[in-house]
């Protein structure tokens, strides 16, 4: 991996070892704040009917997997400008599709968010990414790593799967 | 304009360090489409900077020369040879030229491609040809050619296409190219899931601008300088970080990807805001940064 992140400081939120191991991998440091690059893996929510989730389990969803992402963003992106840096941003979680409506509906938004910011955030030198997978293994924590990297310097604003099925 | 000062630009590392090690490739042939300038040329360099030996395939014998001698300079082995990739019988006798000069094709990068920006009405049949059965039914032609292959010799592999930026949004001004790039990328998934179970995955980069010694952009008077401030990432691409990108895929580090479009654009292709700049049809902006005249 050629030292991909050497010498960045990287905060994960959320759980993905396969992330974590790449990233230290990639010469990364982990960090809690004043990161260079922010990542966010929104858990995978249950599988349900959407006239059997409850507006409780709907709004966990969309919390964990639209609104947390979007403050947790906008937090990283003004402590990039007050540092006068440019950073990165990825977001991680299941594909469209693939569990409940809720999931349908805060993964379609945060793709559109993800190409929304992408482009705000362009000349502040941050970009934005998302991959949304069922891989959970060490090629989901190789691309992230690459994607966050410098080496995709050129890619913002872009949403990605890894599997077929994605 | 220029970029503003205070603008930041995101850069990628120089063309000499490439994100994988210098043998992630070695022992391996790569077939390169239209790799003898160009993002081809790009294509196949990175493939040489991670060890694999490179077979440039062209319709300029000539060109794919050129290109190969670029390459060996990275001290792989390379072969050039020309072809037309809308004929299956040009295809698999390149093939067989291919792996006779350098051993069996473990690795494909579909990358020829014809554009030139012309109005629709002005497009004739033959230009309509061209432009879509290069990128089309070449890609088809060249993958099927691949893919048999190595099913043949139980053997699974790596594809990687070159699709364009502009294929989710539409091109005004260059139709031939907006359904061709398009077609490439929609059948690298199904590509993809037909060949999942022999282990031969297919990918895409949309690729941005990158420009280049023959890109149409490239050759504006004032070069591509004027074009900066027009990207939101600040910049036009690198075309070394392209070439990394494409044959990233292609790695066992992204062994589990498969069927995927990556855009690579700097945000190009996105929208910047609810209303557009005033609405000039194509006819009608010749003299534009992707006219004609």
């Amino acid at each position: 991996m050629n030292g991909w992140l050497a010498g960045k400081c990287v905060a994960i939120e959320g759980d993905s070892p396969a992330i974590v191991s790449a990233f230290e991998a990639a010469g990364a440091t982990l960090v809690e704040d004043e990161a260079d690059i922010w990542v966010h893996v929104a858990p995978p929510t249950a599988t349900k009917p959407a006239h059997e989730l409850t507006h409780t389990e709907w709004r966990a969803s969309m919390d964990a997997g639209l609104d947390r992402r979007f403050l947790g963003a906008k937090d990283f992106a003004a402590s990039c400008r007050a540092r006068g840096q440019g950073g990165a941003v990825l977001f991680v979680g299941a594909p469209e599709q693939a569990l409940g409506a809720d999931q349908a509906a805060a993964a379609g938004a945060l793709g559109n968010l993800t190409k929304t910011l992408g482009v705000e955030w362009a000349r502040d030198g941050i970009r934005v990414n998302s991959i949304l997978t069922h891989e959970t293994g060490d090629t989901l924590g190789y691309i992230a790593a690459y994607i966050a990297s410098d080496y995709a310097a050129y890619v913002t604003g872009a949403v990605m799967g890894i599997t077929l099925d994605d | 304009m220029p970029v503003p000062a205070h603008h930041i630009v995101a850069t990628p590392p120089p063309f000499d360090a490439p994100p994988y090690p210098v043998d992630i490739f070695a022992g391996h042939t790569v077939l390169v489409t239209g790799g003898g300038s160009g993002m081809g040329l790009a294509m196949a360099k990175a493939f040489a900077q991670g060890g694999a030996n490179v077979v440039v395939m062209g319709r300029s014998i000539e060109r794919a020369q050129e290109g190969a001698a670029e390459i060996a300079k990275l001290g792989v082995r390379t072969h050039a040879m020309s072809g037309d990739v809308r004929l299956p019988e040009a295809v698999a006798a390149a093939f067989d030229e291919a792996e006779e000069a350098l051993g069996p094709i473990d690795l494909l990068a579909n990358n020829a491609g014809a554009n030139f920006p012309v109005l629709a009405e002005d497009i004739s049949p033959n230009a309509w040809n061209a432009v879509t059965r290069i990128a089309i039914d070449g890609t088809f032609l060249c993958s099927t050619e691949y893919a048999r292959r190595r099913i043949r010799a139980g053997k699974g592999g790596a594809i990687v296409n070159n699709s364009a930026q502009y294929v989710w949004t539409g091109f005004p001004g260059d139709a031939h190219s907006a359904a061709a790039k398009t077609a490439q990328a929609t059948m690298t998934k199904k590509l993809a899931a037909d060949w999942a179970p022999h282990g031969i995955r297919v990918n895409a980069i949309a690729a941005g601008f990158f420009p280049h010694a023959s890109s149409t952009a490239g050759n504006r008077e004032g070069g591509t300088e004027p074009l900066q401030n027009m990207i939101p990432a600040g910049r036009t691409g690198s075309i070394w970080e392209f070439g990394w990108l494409s044959a990233m895929t292609c790695t066992p580090i992204f062994g589990a990807m498969t069927g995927q479009v990556i855009v690579q654009d700097g945000g190009e292709s996105l929208r910047r805001s609810l209303m557009m700049p005033d609405y000039v049809p194509p006819r009608e902006r010749a003299d534009g940064p992707w006219g004609w005249k």
